[in-house]
């Protein structure tokens, strides 16, 4: 054999580029950390375990507490042989933030996630293979800015499962799409039915396949991007992001005034009632 | 295409509340905190940083990643069906076009039919799944059964109103003509007519009524109805005990049982009009 190899070698002198595009294709390897904070829900938490058996590239961690020392994930992702880290931050056992982060020299991402829904509700019918490679579909709109175009690149290497990953299967049936709508991006999974609805049976060659969607579902909303990881200066600034704290607190204080009005008013009355007194009646004693 | 449509039937509303709370709160923009003056922004750092991350020398099968033709353009975030609509298209020019540049890269795209692994979603989940679909089915069928049922029965209702009627105006019509023959007969023969009249007279009611009440029935005579009640309900005859105990069938019988009666709070029953109130002290003097 080694004969034979050693002439297939010297004859076909391109076998040699085509081994060494192969190394360097090998070596590509995008593999992501998924770390979740202490105080995450059941949802967030569904939503991280969807998210693990979606990418067969990821890596789970147990909590962290890294509200002081980001670098902390920095370190782990060092450890753990990831390239890519994903923190999902959770604040009053409410709030979602994901962290996109290219560790260890960024740059990173902040996220606020929104309108969970988890493959767990019965809602989404579609279903796939573990494992399998999805195809990124990206809304046109993000290549109009910088900072979005950004944005499409790490989503790309974060949510692209790499060709030949461990674990993952070697067909292509669902297709992630990333959209922009509101200045959010927005997260859905869709499986491609490559079968005759009506039928079930196998599609003719010229038919358009159908999606079902599979979940989960989210939409993440960028508050800031870094240029390091966890940190260093900021690029890039979510003009229209406005916190979850202060809606909430928007909405109390419009709770609020409704008993302050009502006093308002009520002393209002009174006053008014002092200003003007009924005028005297000259015919109140008429028939007494 | 039945799948597609399933998918954009359902509007996922579960944070509906929430979120129309949150736009009230967010349209009244003195609630919320001034907003910032500037807002960090560097285009040009954001080009360098996506040149220096970029992976897009690879090939393409290694990104897997496309951008749609048209950008995704939603006038109404909250329109669920449009905006889902919108994603789908997406995602469907995403898949089509990902087939053929899959294919064309030599790997293969779709799973052959006797290729079986694990999938995302665990067989009891989509047997929930279908399960739920199922019911969901049966339910609008069930509905529009009993929709049919209620026209049915309000034509129904018509009918038997009409045949009232009839019977009316034929006993109407009846006596009408007892009554011309009676007088004929009293103008012509008066021995005649007094036998006469009393034959017509108990033609009338079906049954002898003794002065007490009570009603005979094959020569004996029946109690009188208040007789039978309490016969009925303290025993007159047959086992006395356990009688008013509850049994399995009885106190698993719901037929007295109105989801209406029991919803509308009040113990005096569903109707709407209860016994008048008594009005008003001010509308009870104005009225003396």
């Amino acid at each position: 054999m080694a004969t034979l190899y050693k002439t297939a070698t010297s004859e076909f002198m391109d076998v040699d580029d085509i081994r060494e595009e192969n190394d360097r294709q090998h070596k590509i390897k995008n593999r992501v950390l998924l770390v979740a904070s202490r105080g995450v829900t059941f949802r967030h938490r569904h939503l991280m375990n969807d998210l693990e058996a979606l990418l067969p590239h990821t890596k789970k961690e147990a909590k962290v507490e890294a509200k002081q020392d980001m670098d902390l994930l920095n370190e782990l992702a060092e450890i753990q042989g990831c390239n890519n880290v994903f923190y999902f931050e959770a604040r009053k056992h409410q709030d979602l933030f994901l962290w996109i982060s290219r560790a260890p020299s960024g740059p990173s991402v902040k996220f606020h996630v929104q309108n969970i829904h988890t493959m767990d509700e019965l809602k989404m019918t579609g279903n796939c293979l573990k494992g399998s490679r999805p195809l990124l579909s990206f809304d046109a709109n993000f290549d109009s800015e910088p900072h979005l175009q950004l944005l499409k690149e790490m989503f790309t290497q974060t949510f692209g499962v790499p060709k030949g990953a461990r674990k993952s299967k070697p067909f292509f049936d669902h297709v992630f799409t990333f959209s922009i709508v509101d200045g959010r991006v927005w997260f859905r999974n869709f499986q491609i039915v490559e079968k005759d609805p009506e039928t079930g049976g196998s599609m003719k060659k010229n038919d358009k396949p159908t999606l079902v969607e599979i979940g989960p579902r989210f939409v993440l909303c960028p508050i800031r991007i870094f240029e390091g990881s966890f940190g260093g200066p900021t690029l890039y600034e979510n003009p229209r992001y406005i916190s979850p704290n202060s809606v909430r607190a928007a909405i109390k204080a419009q709770k609020s005034t409704k008993y302050a009005n009502r006093v308002a008013d009520t002393q209002d009355r009174e006053i008014r009632a002092e200003a003007n007194p009924m005028p005297a009646d000259p015919f109140k004693d008429v028939f007494e | 295409m039945p799948n597609e449509e399933r998918i954009y039937n359902e509007s996922m509303t579960g944070d509906d509340d929430e979120t129309a709370l949150e736009i009230a709160a967010l349209q009244s923009e003195s609630l919320l905190p001034p907003p910032k003056k500037e807002y960090i922004y560097h285009k040009e750092a954001l080009t360098a940083l996506l040149e220096e991350i970029s992976q897009k020398k690879l090939k393409w099968i290694h990104r897997c990643d496309i951008t749609s033709t048209e950008p995704v353009v939603v006038d109404k975030t909250e329109d669920d069906l449009d905006r889902e609509l919108k994603f789908y298209q997406q995602g469907l020019e995403a898949a089509i076009q990902g087939k053929q540049a899959v294919i064309k890269a030599g790997v293969p795209f779709s799973r052959p039919d006797d290729y079986f692994a694990e999938m995302v979603k665990t067989d009891t989940h989509m047997a929930k799944i279908r399960e739920k679909l199922l019911a969901q089915q049966q339910g609008i069928q069930n509905a529009e059964e009993a929709k049919k049922q209620r026209e049915l029965r309000k034509y129904g209702k018509k009918i038997q109103q009409e045949k009232l009627k009839e019977r009316e105006d034929k006993k109407k019509a009846s006596l009408d003509k007892i009554a011309t023959i009676k007088k004929r007969l009293r103008s012509g023969d008066l021995g005649d007519a007094d036998d006469f009249e009393i034959d017509v007279d108990s033609d009338d009611d079906a049954n002898f009524s003794t002065r007490s009440g009570a009603t005979k029935r094959g020569g004996k005579l029946a109690p009188n109805k208040k007789r039978q009640n309490k016969n009925d309900r303290y025993g007159f005859g047959g086992k006395k005990r356990g009688l008013k105990r509850n049994t399995a069938d009885s106190a698993g019988d719901i037929t007295g049982f109105s989801v209406k009666r029991n919803k509308s709070g009040n113990f005096s029953g569903g109707s709407k009009k209860g016994k008048a109130k008594r009005p008003g002290k001010a509308k009870r003097q104005r009225g003396l």
